[in-house]
């Protein structure tokens, strides 16, 4: 019963419950900031948090957009350009 | 002699026999022709998005730290500090758009090899970026001399850093322009080569697109 996971699992469940004691680490809300700075320092880190997500997005969404595009653009370009067909010399043809 | 040829394509296999293997001819068909793969994507624009990437977070940070002052503060602007000019600055904003705006018609331009239009929008764009950066070194100077600077206050050194970085990215957008119309001037992009033209329109949008931005927060809000 008393196995790693349900240790790790028990640990985990006791640091959310304690979550908002050890928040009084943090120097702003420790040092009895008033509450328009909290709220300062909550809209900049919240803003800070959702930017990379944004951008990282934004940069993969752009080369998924690129590759599709490449994609059927090459589709296209092999439908226009057939091969030829390159003919071999045989013994049938020798005879004539 | 087309119509009774025996020629095989070279999508068919081979028909191969005893007799035919003893004698002369045959053998392995031969290799199908090489068709060239386009690459997906340029490397230099690959390089300019990693690298517009780093700029957005750049300005994020910048923005982060007004955050904190701006929505940490109960009265904004601070007293006893001059205000910021909504409409000549709104009025620049316009400016700024409209050279987004020639220069995507630029690179339309380039795409079909059309160089005499290629190089007035190119000039159109460099006239209404110059235009922008002249009249917000006019503001500055009108706000230095009412008391406005980087030391005066919280206020005035935000403004400034954010601003001003801001203009300095609009100024290396200005001289990377600058080099893209000499090289369009000497007939260096057509309708299969005008990656140069293109990432330099990537960075010059990313800088107007991120103009807005600054203008509602640190103006307007």
């Amino acid at each position: 019963m008393f196995n790693r996971n349900y240790i790790c699992a028990l640990a985990t469940s006791a640091a959310l419950f304690t979550g908002p004691l050890s928040a009084l680490a943090c120097t702003v809300c420790a040092g009895g900031a008033s509450d328009t700075t909290i709220e300062g320092y909550n809209a900049s880190v919240l803003f800070l948090m959702a930017t990379p997500y944004l951008v990282m997005g934004s940069i993969f969404g752009g080369i998924v957009f690129t590759y599709r595009r490449a994609l059927k653009k090459r589709a296209e370009m092999a439908a226009i350009e057939q091969p030829i067909g390159q003919l071999a010399w045989n013994q049938e043809e020798g005879r004539r | 002699m087309a119509q009774s040829s025996t020629a095989r394509k070279i999508d068919e296999a081979p028909i191969l026999t005893e007799a035919k293997r003893a004698a002369f001819g045959g053998g392995d068909p031969p290799a199908p022709p090489v068709r060239p793969n386009t690459p997906i994507g340029n490397n230099a624009w690959l390089a300019v998005v990693m690298f517009l990437g780093a700029e957005a977070m750049f300005f994020a940070g910048l923005i982060g730290a007004f955050l904190v002052f701006r929505v940490g503060s109960v009265v904004w602007p601070p007293p006893f500090q001059p205000r910021l000019p909504l409409g000549v600055t709104g009025f620049n904003t316009l400016i700024l758009l409209a050279s987004a705006v020639t220069m995507r018609l630029a690179l339309s331009r380039a795409r079909v090899s059309d160089a005499p239009r290629l190089m007035r929008l190119l000039a159109a764009t460099a006239s209404l970026g110059a235009a922008f950066l002249v009249i917000q070194g006019y503001e500055w100077v009108q706000l230095i001399h009412f008391g406005l600077t980087v030391s005066s206050s919280v206020y005035g050194g935000l403004f400034y850093t954010i601003i001003g970085f801001h203009g300095l990215h609009v100024f290396g957008a200005l001289i990377w322009l600058a080099v893209v119309c000499a090289n369009a001037w000497r007939g260096s992009y057509s309708r299969n080569n005008y990656i140069g033209l293109q990432t330099c329109a990537m960075y010059w949008v990313f800088v107007v697109a991120l103009w807005p931005v600054l203008y509602g927060l640190v103006y307007v809000y």
